[in-house]
């Protein structure tokens, strides 16, 4: 609590520092978004309706050619009926959104309201030549498939969580050298109080025949995992793949998993994406309510054994843009996960999305047990 | 598709000349314009407007360029877009989100896609390739375009070529070597775009249109238009520019 208030008042007195500096010096940006969800539980025959107001403040200081400060506020508000249905929702987004350092605070909480501020990214880095050396709160984004990501070792995240667009970040130290114009090493540690849980992880990525390459050697949280990925092309379509394999250490299960992926864009401006996704924990008969509560890890990506993915991108004009995603897992189940979507750029800097999220599977017969619908209204400063 | 649209575009303003020739081929007046560029370096800031009868858009960016193999765009505006950087290295294209800080491999087939819901695509930004051997040329009769006399070039496409046009016609001034217009038709004879290049302006040493207008013709009241706000030539840009690292980093 005491620590997020000293970070903002740092901060704030670097702002009003930057207002008699050049301008160059700093880097503000963000956006205020309204979030409203309405879902729909047929199996407890129950509706419920949530809203979301949600800001977000970018900051970037480069003090010095070599070192730059980052911090990113999220300060949410949330009200609705999920907040009164749910007595722990407070310690639930808290929980969910802190690494190893508790760096978010409840400003306001009542029965039906929930605000809640957070940094995501509060980091130091130091630069020089082709050394990168970053300390603090980040995103390690290690993955290289568009869909699954098993090398995102240090800070996994969901794609049923598309409002957060910038993803979770982890209390780290990362050291990265570019050995070349597109190659680079990587070594990083996650803070951790115990060995188990922590993750200390190195990356290789290089290029050869026009293929991006990756090779990603670590422990992580008890595993020793190994795995490579690729991204390149087979004529003019994308091809890409990652996989993964977690030794597990103790009474740790191992897995092995990863995705391979083609993507297109048609003449027409059509873009088209298709791929399959394996992993070894996934369970084979387990119902489609497990998408949204499974422990979300890097190891355990999907709660099925397989799926396969299709994406389909529309730009009906400059303006607007449709698009849907369809998840299947030829599990005995069958569920089925859609996603439709459309974009409308209503002003320059103001975004409108209307989205879907509907789940079926099979169990005495085939049906949709939750359907989901978003509206997000989203200005960019 | 609107593959070669683009390269004719980026020759259209990037292909210029001082010099004055006794008699050249079309070819080499063509090639005298893509020659001055070819090799070397510039930098740019530019803003793209679309303009469409109910609304339009601008984008604002910078761009660095080294031959027709390098190059490397980023985006400057508008707020929801800032800071997206695309780098290309021969066949390779990347593209950095600074919101998710990651670099993601683009498929080649994405060249083809509209730039940022424009009328042009990734590719019209970032490629070029030869407006000479894939397409057979024709002088037509000379014709005055903004007080400037001008060859007219008409240019048709192998059988073989990867173009989507039936023909393009050219307007190339002949002291300066200024693209002033294009049309481009599509295999039917029908006029599809045309592309004007205004406002003449010493960059340097180097006198270009400072403005590009492409105006759809079966589309009342669009366009779009692209204003050099700086461009520079010969700037030393190593190779080494166009790295992974520095498309994350540059300012």
């Amino acid at each position: 609590m005491k620590k997020i208030l000293i970070i903002i008042l740092i901060f704030s007195g670097l702002l009003a520092y930057a207002q008699e500096e050049e301008p160059s010096k700093w880097e503000i940006n963000g956006y205020l978004k309204y979030l409203h969800t309405y879902f729909i539980l047929n199996d407890f025959d129950l509706q419920i309706s949530d809203q979301l107001v949600h800001h977000r403040l970018n900051i970037k200081y480069f003090a010095h050619p070599n070192w730059t400060v980052k911090v990113d506020f999220r300060n949410r508000l949330f009200y609705g009926e999920n907040v009164k249905l749910t007595p722990t929702f407070n310690e639930m987004i808290t929980n969910a959104n802190n690494d190893y350092l508790d760096l978010s605070l409840t400003l306001w909480k009542s029965s039906g309201h929930v605000l809640h501020s957070m940094m995501d990214r509060a980091f130091i880095e130091y630069s020089k030549d082709k050394l990168e050396i970053r300390l603090g709160r980040q995103r390690i984004n290690w993955g290289i498939q568009t869909f699954w990501n098993p090398h995102d070792v240090f800070n996994a995240y969901s794609f049923t969580d598309f409002d957060y667009e910038e993803r979770p970040g982890s209390d780290a130290l990362l050291i990265k050298y570019y050995t070349g114009i597109t190659s680079s090493v990587e070594l990083a540690v996650k803070a951790a109080d115990h060995i188990q849980e922590g993750t200390i992880a190195g990356l290789w990525k290089f290029n050869q025949w026009n293929y991006d390459f990756q090779w990603l050697i670590g422990y992580f949280r008890d595993n020793i995992v190994t795995g490579i990925g690729w991204a390149g092309n087979i004529k003019n379509a994308g091809f890409k793949g990652e996989w993964a394999y977690y030794g597990g250490l103790d009474d740790q299960a191992s897995s092995f998993l990863g995705s391979l992926g083609v993507d297109y864009v048609f003449g027409n401006s059509w873009y088209g994406s298709l791929g399959f996704m394996y992993n070894s924990l996934g369970s084979k008969d387990d119902p489609i309510s497990n998408l949204f509560d499974f422990e979300l890890s890097s190891k355990n990506l999907y709660p099925y054994n397989s799926a396969l993915f299709v994406t389909l991108g529309i730009p009906v004009t400059p303006l607007t843009s449709a698009n849907l995603s369809i998840i299947y897992s030829p599990v005995k189940s069958s569920p089925l996960f859609l996603n439709p979507g459309m974009t409308f750029s209503i002003a320059s800097n103001w975004d409108l999305d209307l989205i879907g999220q509907v789940l079926f599977n099979k169990t005495n017969k085939y049906y949709s047990p939750v359907q989901a619908l978003f509206l997000r209204i989203k200005y960019s400063y | 598709m609107k593959d070669i649209k683009f390269i004719i575009f980026f020759s259209f303003f990037f292909s210029f000349g001082s010099m004055m020739y006794a008699q050249l081929t079309p070819q080499e007046v063509i090639q005298t314009a893509e020659d001055k560029l070819r090799g070397t370096s510039s930098e740019a800031i530019m803003k793209m407007t679309i303009v469409r009868p109910k609304w339009s858009r601008e984008i604002e960016l910078q761009a660095w360029s080294r031959g027709e193999e390098f190059s490397l765009i980023k985006i400057t505006s508008p707020a929801r877009d800032k800071g997206i950087v695309f780098l290309k290295r021969g066949k390779e294209i990347w593209n950095w989100q600074p919101s998710i800080e990651r670099m993601i491999k683009l498929p080649p087939s994405m060249m083809m896609q509209s730039w940022m819901g424009s009328d042009f695509s990734n590719d019209d930004l970032v490629r070029q390739s030869s407006l000479i051997t894939d397409f057979d040329h024709k002088f037509l009769p000379e014709k005055l375009v903004d007080d400037r006399m001008c060859y007219v070039i008409e240019l048709i496409p192998h059988e073989d070529a990867a173009v989507v046009w039936g023909k393009v016609i050219m307007w190339i001034d002949k002291k300066d070597f200024l693209q002033l217009k294009s049309e481009f038709f599509d295999e039917e004879d029908y006029l599809v775009n045309t592309i004007y290049g205004k406002e003449v302006k010493l960059f340097g040493r180097t006198l270009l249109p400072s403005k590009l207008e492409v105006i759809p013709e079966e589309e009342e009241g669009n366009k779009t238009l692209i204003e050099y706000m700086s461009l520079t030539f010969d700037t030393p840009l190593e190779e080494s520019f166009f790295s992974i690292q520095n498309a994350k980093r540059i300012k």
